[in-house]
């Protein structure tokens, strides 16, 4: 089949490096793939991923606009960050297709898009949240408070599901949200990843210290702090231990998180971003990979299946996602009860080697089991069979608000209920007698 | 009562679509009724379907105490009390699916366009209180694609009662538009063949075709300039009348059409044997092999045969059109009988 | 040329819009084209239906048609490459009639959008359009003074005009059209009660309801004309208003501020019978030329009084003013046969 496949581009994007993978599983599978790079314009001179054959623009409507018109079906990539997907918001209006949801919390990606469409906006908080949320939903002092006031109310999760044929996610924590706001079929599958410098285990560390490894951006969330506490109470990991950030981080992390190290007398290395040959080789030097959040906002942690891949023990937050990863792959710590769960682990890891190798060893035959792309090819293309049927009424149906919207209308006009009853006969099939 | 009759059309193209809309009618009215008709223009194009789908859903009609509708997607229409007089599908979409019909690719999108269709002509069919189809066909075929039972409400033609005989001659008649798949060639093939001094008259319009030319180059070509008259014109009522009352049968023989056409049914009520053939679909559940006339093969050779014994048992023929007249009773192939069954 | 006529429908009501599309059909096979007439069912209660039947006339697809002549909103949304309006109405109840509270749009934000959307649409079909035609001045400066687009008034001839063969002058005043208080019969009672014994009035045509109907015979009544006054009140056949018509000294039509020049005003000229109307009945005034024509008089019946003695008291003056009506009617060229090209051109 013909695929139209809407995904960041730039190498920054994690989701991009999985959509390669997709991609090319897809054209091992026989099918024919455009890809429709979904980043703003001004990013587009970044680095990008290859994704071999045609390669569009989001904003180049007419060529966009011929693909979808001539596809069989049309994937999303959705993740929670405006710059990188509003090519998906724009297109997945008025050419309905299958939304592949990265991260169950969309509120970043809805925040910024209501800057632009704040009626529509208004209009959507209120029929999924209510008339309270929607009006304290913009008055959030700052980014955590914004987090914490919206993640369990209003995560925005609705509001793509309901846009979207059926939905591809990668973990059920938050599938329920989108069973109840998708029309057609919600699929949980596992995201592929790979682990581009293959995974045979170079060196085991031959060092004395031992290697703790943290990667992405330093978000709190990614409880770097925790790590560097939980390190600085163990006399034995203190002195041993040498922690290493890689990725992008604020210049004020830095100074709280220097000040932070200093305190506890912990050895923290800051490397910000690398390039992909040292990123692989700090992953190779680790002994120890930590993939903790709190709070968890994401459907699959990338980081986290890239390490298992590379044969590392992973240190992991007890929840959602992670909770579905095997007991004996992982260790899982308690984020109630967070610093003193991951000391015992890290000391733990630090004091067995044996125990680091199985759990390395486990982890990545699971993971090389699990996380492939040509089972996510397949149900890509399985659920495009199953929502073909759907598609139809439904780009009618966005033809005819599209014609509302050019002659003025602000609100959906289509949704009044004489307007909206005779046309259940397409989606519903209908009542006996009507 | 106040009745609506809903079908869609084609702005100035006319004929039995519309002829089984305005006859009843007619009829509807003589009764005493209030009718007012309803035609929606429609296109085929796959991807302009659901829209118009989506159009004909927001038409309200609730000003009628009763809906009835005939040509797709007519059947879309919402109301509390639908009937169905149901002409055909859209057959691109259903039997003629993996036809060189079809008119668009077999991919996927199609596929699911295809299925969606099926998908809402079947809820759309469940919300009638009565289906009724033109033929055991068109009942088959609802069966079997949208799992829908109906009943066969033949159409009667107008004003039966213009039809009269008046003698046999020697000609069988075909009044009927020159087309190809009305095949008026086969007979004039089988003339080739026949051995009596049996005639032929094939009279009726035809839309702009060279196929009236090929016949007539056929007719010159087998020598049976004398014996097949050819008439390329628009035939009015008063002359079809005319030249039913006065022929020996009537032919009557497209290619697997679903309905049985008006032709067979005038000829029936002028009391003449029809000829037909195996492969002519609808017609073939008015007309029996032997009884109200013969039903050959679709060669020269067996047609030449069925016109030859036409020809030569008069007293046969004659009788066999007798059992036409009757056969329409037992079809109930009657106004009467439409009205009955509509506004039950 | 194959010609469709757009028009809508409100199923089983038949009305004068109905009807001039019937003519026109008529009159468009006449010039040698083929005519067919589509009636859209329109449902405009509750408002918020609105939208749904516009997205519907404008989904609807065409082929098989050379030029589309459109009539009313919403029929006049239907797409085509060679539209041309003869605009009969727009949806008032968005424009001038929701000026005056008349409407079934809601109040507020939501009626608002309705409007919005109406207009945008209207002005969306009108830029489209070859060419636009009203039925009457009226509807012409609305829709220059709500949308900003012109058009030519195109007023709908006389269907049937080998009946209006006219006749002598006859011995009484003849009043046709519908009965009703904006049409103001009763005025014309009046002013007879006031006219001298010789004045004959002969009133004719449907009371809009049984009360229009019996206002007037009470009238009768009460003044004590019935000997000098007839009344046919019910739907006439054509042939029957005709002859009236034919036979009358003079015909009154004065309604109060009609749109156009009135359908009795029009057959009464091309009959060449002298015109009686009211200084304030508007567009009837197009026909109606003191002193020439007819006459004009203030709407009172101390003022008509004397019109109705001398129309039917010179019979000279009556047929002269009869022939001049014929003349101006006439020189307004509003035939069938000049209305189809122009639609067409």
């Amino acid at each position: 089949m013909k695929v139209v496949m809407f995904t960041p581009g730039l190498k920054a994007s994690a989701i991009g490096r999985m959509t390669t993978l997709v991609v090319h599983a897809l054209r091992a599978a026989g099918n024919d793939v455009t890809v429709v790079r979904s980043e703003q314009d001004a990013l587009m001179s970044k680095d990008a991923h290859d994704f071999g054959g045609e390669v569009l623009q989001w904003s180049n409507l007419a060529a966009v606009g011929a693909a979808v018109a001539a596809a069989d079906s049309v994937v999303y990539q959705v993740g929670d960050n405006y710059e990188f997907h509003i090519g998906c918001l724009e297109w997945l209006e008025r050419a309905p297709g299958i939304v592949c949801l990265h991260d169950f919390f969309l509120g970043h990606l809805f925040w910024a898009w209501a800057h632009h469409h704040p009626a529509r906006a208004d209009t959507v908080l209120k029929s999924w949240y209510g008339e309270a949320v929607a009006s304290t939903y913009f008055r959030h002092p700052n980014s955590d408070a914004f987090i914490a006031a919206t993640a369990e109310a209003a995560p925005m999760t609705e509001w793509i599901g309901g846009m979207a044929l059926g939905v591809i996610t990668h973990s059920n924590w938050g599938a329920e949200r989108l069973c109840r706001a998708c029309p057609g079929p919600i699929h949980v599958v596992p995201l592929p990843y790979n682990a581009p410098a293959g995974s045979d285990a170079t060196s085991q560390g031959n060092s004395r210290n031992f290697h703790v490894l943290t990667i992405g951006h330093v978000n709190p969330n990614k409880r770097v702090d925790s790590v560097i506490r939980a390190i600085g109470n163990s006399p034995m990991l203190r002195d041993h231990t040498i922690y290493r950030l890689v990725g992008h981080i604020k210049t004020d992390t830095v100074v709280s998180l220097s000040g932070l190290a200093r305190n506890y007398q912990v050895n923290v290395l800051i490397s910000d971003e690398l390039d992909n040959a040292a990123l692989v080789n700090a992953i190779d030097q680790a002994d120890v990979v930590t993939c903790l959040r709190w709070p968890s906002l994401e459907a699959a942690s990338a980081s986290a299946i890239e390490a298992m891949l590379y044969g590392k023990p992973v240190i992991v937050t007890d929840v959602h996602f992670y909770s579905e990863l095997p007991d004996d792959c992982v260790l899982k710590i308690d984020p109630h009860n967070e610093i003193e769960s991951l000391q015992n682990a890290l000391e733990q890891l630090y004091q067995s080697p044996e125990l680091r190798r199985q759990l390395g060893a486990r982890a990545q035959q699971w993971a090389q089991a699990t996380f492939r792309a040509d089972h996510y090819a397949e149900c890509v293309t399985n659920m495009a069979k199953d929502v073909s049927r759907a598609r139809p009424a439904l780009v009618a149906i966005d033809r005819l608000t599209q014609t509302l919207g050019r002659w003025g209308a602000g609100t959906d006009l289509l949704s009044a209920s004489h307007t909206a009853d005779p046309l259940r006969l397409f989606t519903t099939g209908g009542n006996p007698r009507n | 009562m106040k009745i609506a009759l809903v079908s869609s059309f084609v702005p100035f193209l006319y004929g039995g679509a519309r002829n089984i809309v305005e006859w009843l009618q007619t009829m509807l009215e003589k009764e005493g009724h209030q009718v007012e008709r309803i035609y929606l223009p429609e296109i085929d194009a796959p991807d302009l379907l659901f829209e118009q789908m989506i159009a004909f859903r927001w038409i309200d009609l609730s000003a009628a105490d009763r809906v009835i509708c005939f040509r797709p997607q007519a059947h879309l229409i919402r109301h509390p009390h639908k009937i169905l007089w149901f002409i055909h599908h859209l057959r691109v979409f259903y039997d003629l699916w993996d036809s060189p019909y079809r008119g668009c690719e077999d991919d996927l999108r199609h596929r699911g366009l295809r299925d969606a269709l099926h998908q809402a002509d079947t809820a759309a069919l469940k919300e009638a209180r009565h289906v009724f189809t033109n033929s055991q066909v068109v009942s088959d075929r609802l069966k079997h694609f949208n799992g829908i039972d109906s009943e066969v409400l033949y159409p009667p033609v107008f004003d039966a009662d213009r039809f009269h005989t008046r003698g046999m001659s020697d000609e069988i008649v075909y009044v009927c538009r020159l087309e190809h798949h009305k095949r008026q060639h086969l007979l004039v093939e089988a003339m080739a063949h026949t051995t009596t001094p049996v005639r032929l008259r094939l009279c009726g319009s035809s839309s702009g075709t060279t196929y009236p030319d090929t016949l007539r180059e056929q007719i010159v070509r087998l020598g049976l300039q004398e014996r097949v008259l050819m008439e390329n014109r628009w035939i009015t009522e008063e002359e079809k009348v005319d030249y039913l009352a006065d022929c020996l049968a009537a032919a009557y023989l497209p290619l697997d059409e679903d309905s049985y056409g008006y032709p067979s049914v005038e000829a029936s009520h002028a009391r003449k044997a029809l000829l037909t053939t195996t492969d002519s679909g609808g017609v073939l559940e008015l007309v029996r092999d032997g009884d109200n006339g013969f039903v050959a093969e679709p060669t020269p050779q067996a047609l030449a045969q069925a016109m030859d014994k036409l020809y030569l048992d008069r007293g046969r023929t004659a009788a066999m059109g007798e059992r036409a007249l009757a056969r329409l009773d037992e079809l109930n192939i009657s106004w009467s009988h439409v009205l009955k069954r509509l506004l039950a | 040329m194959k010609v469709l006529i757009v028009n809508n429908m409100a199923p089983f009501v038949w009305g004068g819009a109905e009807e001039l599309a019937v003519h026109l059909q008529k009159n468009v096979i006449e010039a040698g084209h083929e005519a067919e007439i589509l009636r859209i069912p329109f449902q405009w209660e509750p408002a918020s239906r609105i939208p749904s039947q516009m997205l519907m006339v404008r989904a609807f697809e065409l082929w098989n048609v050379d030029h589309v002549i459109a009539l009313k909103f919403p029929a006049y949304l239907i797409r085509h490459p060679k539209k041309t309006l003869w605009l009969l109405h727009q949806y008032r109840q968005a424009y001038d009639l929701f000026d005056v509270g008349q409407t079934n749009l809601p109040p507020g934000a939501a009626g608002e959008e309705l409007r919005t959307v109406i207009r945008n649409a209207d002005n969306e079909s009108f830029a489209e359009s070859r060419k636009i035609f009203t039925n009457s001045e009226v509807t012409r400066q609305r829709l220059q003074r709500y949308n900003g687009f012109d058009a030519e008034v195109l007023l709908p001839p006389i269907n049937d005009t080998e009946l209006f063969g006219g006749g002598s002058v006859g011995d009484y005043i003849f009043a046709g059209g519908r009965i009703n208080d904006m049409k103001r019969q009763y005025l014309l009672l009046d002013a007879l009660a006031q006219a001298p014994r010789n004045v004959k009035l002969l009133i004719a045509g449907p009371p809009d309801s049984p009360a229009d109907g019996e206002r007037l015979r009470a009238a009768v009544e009460r003044l004590g004309l019935s000997d000098r006054v007839r009344l046919d009140l019910r739907f006439l056949p054509r042939a029957t208003y005709a002859e009236y018509l034919n036979g009358a000294a003079a015909v009154a039509y004065l309604p109060f501020d009609e749109d156009s020049l009135g359908y009795v005003t029009m057959e009464a000229a091309l009959a060449g019978k002298a015109l009686i109307t009211t200084s304030d009945s508007g567009g009837i005034l197009g026909l109606v030329k003191h002193d020439e024509t007819g006459w004009v008089a203030e709407p009172t019946a101390a003022a008509l009084a004397p019109v109705l003695a001398d129309a039917c008291g010179n019979a000279q003056r009556a047929a002269a003013r009869g022939a001049a009506a014929r003349s101006l009617w006439l020189s307004l060229d509003i035939n069938w046969p000049h209305t189809v090209e122009k639609l067409l051109r």
